[in-house]
């Protein structure tokens, strides 16, 4: 027995003791107004609050000291065990039998209210558990919660709760195997032995609750990754449909153009022959440049592309960009700002960001309309601006324009990778880059870049 | 007559044909190998007067068989990279070769890299050089275009110096800096590009077209004359 069962086995016995010395006490204050038979009776108030505060193991004693006390204190002869009336014979047998069956009533009235109690809190702790389990998400961070709310409904110090669990108690624990139906979730393990009816009750529905919720959460992640799987596959079917094209046309018309070239039965002037040498080189650049796109972006999905930060100036990046246009750059007009500070990205990859918004406007607009860069100082942000003439950019297409594969409202040309390309380098380097109507009409597209802090630029 | 040796090394056939055939089209002499091993043999019995190598080779990487070669070997070698080798490349630069084109190449670059690494072998020896529209006059330190003195920071002079000296050769990031800076600062190409920024203005005319000192994206630099 513990301390605690030690303490209430004290308690009974004084509290017994003091009960009957009250009312033994009473009877004797009230002899001189009563017939002492009548006042037997008033031992039911000794054997009532025993019987409901500790129990039948308490309230019978009691009753039988009750009698044993009337007897020795009122019945004649006093102060003896015997008895000379026949009639005090039937009442202390009236009496004791009353006794015991109040207070046999009141201890199961007793039970039953603190059995109901704990019924009520387990069924408490099973709601609040499965209340826990619908609103997470994530299980396992639930399960030290429900172990110490477990741990005070078992009458334990302390519980874990482990899914999946084979592990066998260590010390002082132990181990009960949590099971719904057939299944097997895991194991509690315990600092001592629980009651064995309560954990006999709590734990398959607790393990019921469990399972339910683990279930759900497999289910949950199963349709996260389902629904992943069929947006990239989604993805990839747009990718290979755009790419199967962009690659078939270029190598049709070098398959042409080469066939012509071979063809001996073909009249072919030496103009039709430059031409169609020309056709050749250019389509082939065209798949180079596909093919260079692809990686790109792939290397961007992957975040192989990490960039390596150095000290870059504006006017060095765009020239860089300029040279890797070639004949395009002749329609490119550059403004930039006398002071621009420098900023410090990875000088290759912006310099495709600048490629590709150069390109980009290049393609959507008149070869006779020039495209303006414009590098500015706007809040602490070095800007650089590319604009065109083209047909410009509708509100919806403002942020659409650079997902892959999306054009703007001109023919299909090109497999519309490069401004997906330009965000995706653009955000590695910690710069934004967005596209914004203009009001003269064609489109601008703003690359803004932190400017590098002045600690961090040579004197 | 015979022409000058070039040795072709690249493990892919149809490569190899391709350029063997416009090499030879081009009047140089052909050899070809497909392995590092292969190459280094061939360079041992018959010594090259270019090599044109690929970076990406089974066995012996381009870029050991640029290091093994130049240990004995002062024929000038262009790399053929692909676009993401750029680490690659650069190391086979820092490894003593002269220049490199980027897979898919036209056949006329690699024909002009080629020809202006032949033709950088015989480093000039006056000392005055005209060269982008510049006189650079070594000995008194003094940069003129036509006739006015330009004004250069003693480490833009040593930037411009090493150009003029080595024109029209890819100088990499760590060669610039270990040529101007000192060998401790090699790997510190966190300013340079700001340093040649700077020099663009006073050497250029429009600093973002820039016509002489041109930037060759994750490799280096190089001063060119361009005539044009």
């Amino acid at each position: 027995m513990n301390d605690h069962g030690l303490a209430r086995h004290t308690a009974g016995v004084l509290t017994s003791l003091a009960a009957v010395a009250v009312v033994t006490g009473a009877i004797f204050a009230l002899e001189p107004f009563a017939p002492v038979l009548s006042l037997g009776v008033l031992y039911v108030f000794a054997v009532l609050p025993v019987a409901v505060l500790f129990g039948l193991a308490y309230a019978l004693p009691v009753s039988v000291a009750s009698m044993l006390a009337f007897n020795w204190f009122f019945l004649p002869p006093k102060h003896t065990f015997r008895l000379t009336d026949s009639e005090n014979w039937v009442a202390l047998a009236v009496y004791l039998v009353t006794a015991v069956v109040v207070s046999g009533l009141a201890a199961r009235s007793r039970r039953r209210e603190a059995e109901a109690e704990r019924r009520a809190r387990e069924a408490a702790l099973l709601a609040e558990v499965a209340g826990a389990l619908l609103e997470s998400s994530h299980v396992q961070e639930e399960l030290g919660q429900i172990a110490s709310r477990l741990a005070g409904a078992l009458g334990a110090g302390r519980s874990r709760i482990e899914l999946d669990s084979v592990r066998r108690p260590e010390g002082h624990e132990s181990a009960h195997e949590l099971r719904a139906g057939d299944r097997s979730i895991g194991r509690v393990f315990l600092d001592e032995e629980p009651d064995p009816v309560i954990a006999r009750r709590l734990l398959p529905g607790l393990a019921s609750l469990l399972a339910v919720a683990i279930d759900r959460e497999r289910l949950g992640r199963q349709a996260v990754e389902a629904e992943a799987l069929r947006r990239s596959d989604a993805i990839k079917t747009a990718i290979l449909r755009a790419v199967t094209h962009d690659l078939r046309s270029p190598l049709t018309a070098i398959r042409a153009a080469t066939e012509g070239l071979e063809n001996a039965s073909l009249d072919l002037s030496d103009a039709d022959r430059t031409a169609l040498l020309a056709t050749v080189d250019s389509e082939a650049r065209r798949l180079d440049r596909l093919v260079a796109n692809l990686l790109d972006l792939s290397r961007l999905e992957v975040g192989a592309a990490e960039p390596r930060p150095e000290l870059w100036t504006v006017e060095g990046l765009v020239g860089q960009a300029l040279a890797e246009l070639g004949a395009g750059a002749e329609r490119v007009t550059i403004s930039l700002h006398a002071e621009l500070p420098p900023i410090e990205v990875d000088g290759a990859q912006i310099e495709l960001v600048l490629v590709n918004l150069l390109e980009n406007a290049l393609k959507f607009s008149s070869p006779a309309d020039p495209v303006e860069l414009r590098g500015e100082l706007r809040e602490g942000e070095v800007t650089v601006s590319v604009i065109d003439r083209g047909p410009g950019l509708s509100d919806a297409e403002l942020e659409r324009i650079f997902e892959p594969f999306e054009q703007g409202r001109a023919p299909s040309r090109g497999s519309g990778l490069g401004l997906a390309i330009a965000r995706g380098f653009a955000q590695a380097n910690g710069a934004r880059l967005r596209a914004e109507p203009r009001m003269e009409g064609g489109a601008s597209f703003v690359l803004s870049v932190p400017a590098a802090s002045p600690a961090r630029t040579p004197a | 007559m015979s022409g000058t040796r070039i040795l072709v090394v690249d493990d892919e056939p149809q490569i190899l044909r391709a350029l063997e055939t416009t090499l030879r089209g081009a009047g140089y002499e052909v050899e070809t190998a497909a392995t590092g091993e292969d190459a280094l043999t061939q360079a041992a019995v018959h010594p090259p007067e270019g090599v044109i190598l690929d970076l990406v080779l089974p066995g012996k990487s381009g870029v050991e068989v640029c290091r093994e070669l130049r240990d004995w070997s002062d024929a000038p070698v262009v790399v053929l990279s692909v676009v993401g080798e750029e680490s690659e490349k650069v190391a086979a630069l820092d490894a003593g070769a002269d220049d490199y084109v980027t897979k898919p190449f036209g056949v006329d670059e690699l024909l002009a890299r080629l020809r202006a690494a032949l033709r950088r072998v015989a480093p000039p020896g006056e000392p005055v050089l005209e060269i982008a529209g510049l006189e650079i006059d070594l000995e008194k330190r003094a940069v003129h275009r036509n006739g006015e003195l330009i004004q250069l920071t003693p480490h833009e002079f040593a930037l411009l110096r090493l150009f003029a000296l080595n024109e029209g050769k890819l100088l990499t990031h760590r060669t610039i800096l270990r040529e101007v800076w000192g060998p401790a600062y090699q790997t510190e190409s966190h300013y340079l590009h700001v340093y040649i920024s700077q020099l663009r203005h006073k050497i250029e005319q429009d600093p973002a077209r820039p016509r002489y000192l041109l930037t060759e994206t994750g490799a280096g630099y190089r001063l060119v004359d361009s005539k044009s």
